[in-house]
């Protein structure tokens, strides 16, 4: 951060006496910030970058018009140069079992795997979807693919088929890589089912590739099936040049749940996508070549792709295939230590968790290099920043928070400032985020976050959506003229900043974003259920400090007994994901409506949270919010003592 | 096994976060490993730990856990039960 502060300083002749200064210039001249942040990381890429940016309007601008590069190349090949026998990527699973790959390794096996996919049709304009588990082999493809300029998309396999479907059945896909089982907390569980659906349901899949080198039986007579080894087989030739594409040409697409509808499908450029990554870990991260990065992830969540990014800093990044609790609470801060970790990426849920066992690493590990802890998901409550300082290690904890919406953060880290507890250090560098109040965007208070400025990582758009209404509708609509995240946010006097959960509708547990509509689409086809609707009740002693309510309205004649119950359960865990599962399900009379017949989940909430109900006078029958709070099943539990113990 | 209503909390928890009326199956005997056999995980124990000190109004020192002593069914009704603290499973 201080090196790229001073050559700013050089550059514009201006003079930058705290960090503060410097944010309030990248903000208000964005274009300069961005021209000089391309040069001084060194993107290798070619074309004029003369034109940084085509508008001031966020949701109409465009970067860098007139350049060209390939994010793989920048990850393959950083301007940090490490040397080919530099490590990688460290692969890690529940055995311990861990395998390395150097940097002049991954490069050849990735240049292999592209000339191999060159000849089956991947080239730009192809969709490549993985359903895969967090590997080496999983980057090889990923960055095969998108060095080939396909567009990738990747999900883990927990997921169940029908979200499975309705995600990837969106996009098109001709090529699928796969693993064929999975294993979790020591047991190894079969995919096959699930990707034997995704052939069938998916009529463009051509070929599947199996990551994992094995046979899946039963695909259909359409896909050819190829074992990666079998890709890998063929050097290829010294020098084989990378495709540069446009700097917004889509490079990933990730998906974000909303209230209704299908998941949306977010597509992110290969240059805002870098030029993103590389500000959020070089400047916010201070990350270079002597670190290694384990950010806790599956390829299904954008953190994924966020620390893939981090090659491109020249660090070595870590990948862990696994539960995070085999064969023990400590698996995690064992792989810390052990591999020499200086930057551990976590969740509150599991540092929570970590609390909650009794866990104490630092008592056992020494953590020799690790100098800092990030964290994202949900709210890092003060007293958990104490519990990592007073277990783990007293290093700057930096909570960060974006989304997949923007493959980014709006707050994260800053190594030039003070930690304090319960805040993230900043807000990203240009980068105009505000709080939204009834006095106006304010640069400091508690609202609605809003961006009011362009930034490179804003999503190219979305999938299929060719006249951008959609896109319109879920970032623009709320208010004219800037970005709306669906997040509620409070600006510091200190430039510091606290999300304080979602203003959208949406349902955030455990750290994962879980759109209703998924839920309701597996739910209202079960017997015996005339009505739900899920909702999110603050309990803070559940890990993200939330849980997942499911209130059903029964058909005529029937209850919701034991078995309906597990059922519901049941079905959501495997045909949505165990996320997806409700904490509580409750039996109640009548649902919320408003006078227009539509639910209203957000009364709902406001009534179980113990809230004033906003807009009662829209409902239609205010009178069943009253049975909803009251609901014994809706009680929240004290935790016991002994659990601090 | 002495204490029937606790050995039923125990798996009617399995069912209602886990197994979702699979648990019998999943567990097999009362003195099959839960951490061997996939019934739990780590992160699975803390929460049963946590819901049995809620629901019984019992304190589980986390130190005294042991594969021997906290990891089958039958060790853990037999652990549960033998807490000074334990009264009964509330009806």
């Amino acid at each position: 951060m201080r090196a790229f502060m001073d050559h700013c300083a050089r550059a514009t002749g201006r003079v930058f006496p705290d960090p503060a200064a410097f944010h309030d210039f990248s903000v208000a001249d964005y274009r300069a910030f961005w021209r000089l942040f391309l040069d001084w990381s060194g993107v290798r890429c070619d074309g004029s970058p003369d034109v940084v940016c085509t508008d001031d309007r966020v949701e109409h601008a465009v970067f860098f018009p007139n350049l060209r590069l390939n994010y793989a190349e920048n990850l393959l090949s950083p301007a940090a140069g490490p040397d080919d026998a530099t490590t990688a990527i460290v692969s890690c699973n529940e055995t311990g079992e861990t395998r390395s790959l150097t940097r002049g390794e991954l490069r050849d096996r990735v240049g292999s795997l592209r000339q191999a996919l060159g000849r089956i049709g991947v080239a730009p304009g192809a969709v490549v979807a993985a359903l895969a588990r967090n590997r080496a082999e999983t980057v090889i493809a990923c960055l095969a693919s998108t060095g080939q300029g396909a567009l990738w998309s990747s999900l883990s396999p927990d997921l169940g088929s029908d979200s499975l479907l309705s995600r990837f059945g969106q996009l098109g896909p001709t090529v699928l890589f796969v693993d064929a089982a999975h294993v979790h907390h020591g047991a190894t569980k079969s995919v096959t089912d699930r990707i034997r659906a995704l052939a069938e349901g998916i009529a463009s899949i051509r070929h599947v590739v199996t990551l994992d080198d094995s046979v899946i039986e039963g695909l259909p007579g359409r896909v050819a099936q190829h074992p990666l080894s079998a890709l890998l087989s063929t050097p290829a030739p010294a020098g084989l040049p990378w495709p540069r594409l446009p700097f917004n040409h889509p490079l990933f697409v990730l998906f974000s749940s909303g209230t209704t509808g299908a998941p949306k499908c977010l597509v992110h450029g290969h240059g805002g996508t870098l030029l993103e990554h590389l500000k959020e870990h070089r400047l916010h991260g201070g990350l270079g070549p002597a670190d290694t990065l384990y950010f806790h992830t599956s390829c299904g969540w954008m953190m994924w792709n966020w620390q893939l990014s981090a090659l491109a800093s020249g660090a070595t990044i870590v990948l862990y295939d696994g539960s995070v609790s085999f064969p023990e609470a400590l698996a995690l801060p064992a792989l810390v230590d052990r591999l020499g970790v200086t930057v551990f990426g976590t969740s509150p849920a599991y540092i929570q968790f970590l609390r909650d066992a009794g866990a104490e690493p630092n008592g056992r590990l020494a953590f020799a290099r690790l100098r800092a802890i990030q964290s994202t998901g949900s709210i890092l409550y003060d007293a958990q920043y104490d519990w990592i300082k007073d277990h783990i290690k007293h290093v700057p904890v930096q909570s960060i928070s974006g989304g997949s919406d923007i493959i980014g953060c709006f707050v994260l880290g800053h190594p030039l400032l003070p930690v304090y507890r319960g805040e993230s250090q900043s807000v990203s560098l240009a980068l105009d985020v505000r709080a939204l109040t009834d006095r106006g965007r304010e640069r400091v208070g508690r609202g609605e976050l809003v961006c009011l400025n362009p930034f490179p990582s804003r999503p190219v758009g979305l999938f299929g959506d060719a006249d951008g209404r959609r896109f319109h509708d879920a970032y623009f609509a709320a208010n004219a003229g800037m970005w709306t995240h669906g997040d509620a946010i409070e600006l510091t006097e200190r430039g510091g900043a606290r999300i304080l959960g979602r203003t959208d509708g949406t349902l955030k547990v455990n750290g994962v974003r879980i759109g209703p509509a998924e839920i309701y689409s597996i739910v209202l086809g079960l017997p015996g259920i005339a009505g739900a609707m899920a909702i999110e009740q603050t309990a803070p002693a559940e890990p993200g400090g939330s849980r997942l309510v499911l209130l059903i309205v029964p058909a005529a004649g029937t209850n919701l007994d034991r078995p309906m119950t597990l059922a519901i359960k049941r079905e959501l865990s495997r045909r949505a994901s165990p996320n997806h599962v409700p904490a509580v399900i409750a039996q109640v009379s009548s649902l919320p409506v408003t006078h227009n017949g539509k639910l209203s989940e957000r009364a709902a909430a406001d009534a179980i949270n113990g809230r004033p109900v906003r807009n009662i006078a829209a409902l239609e029958n205010p009178e069943c919010l009253a049975a909803i709070a009251g609901h014994p099943a809706l009680r929240l539990a004290r935790p016991s003592d002994g659990a601090a113990a | 096994m002495s204490d029937t209503a606790l050995r039923q909390l125990v798996i009617d928890w399995l069912d209602d976060n886990y197994h979702f009326g699979e648990a019998a199956t999943v567990i097999g005997d009362d003195d099959r490993s839960f951490l061997k056999n996939g019934v739990l995980d780590s992160l699975g124990f803390v929460k049963l730990i946590l819901h049995l000190e809620t629901t019984l109004g019992v304190q589980i020192e986390r130190k005294r856990l042991t594969p021997g002593t906290f990891d089958s069914l039958r060790s853990i009704v037999a652990h549960v039960s033998a807490l000074p603290s334990y009264r009964g499973v509330p009806a």
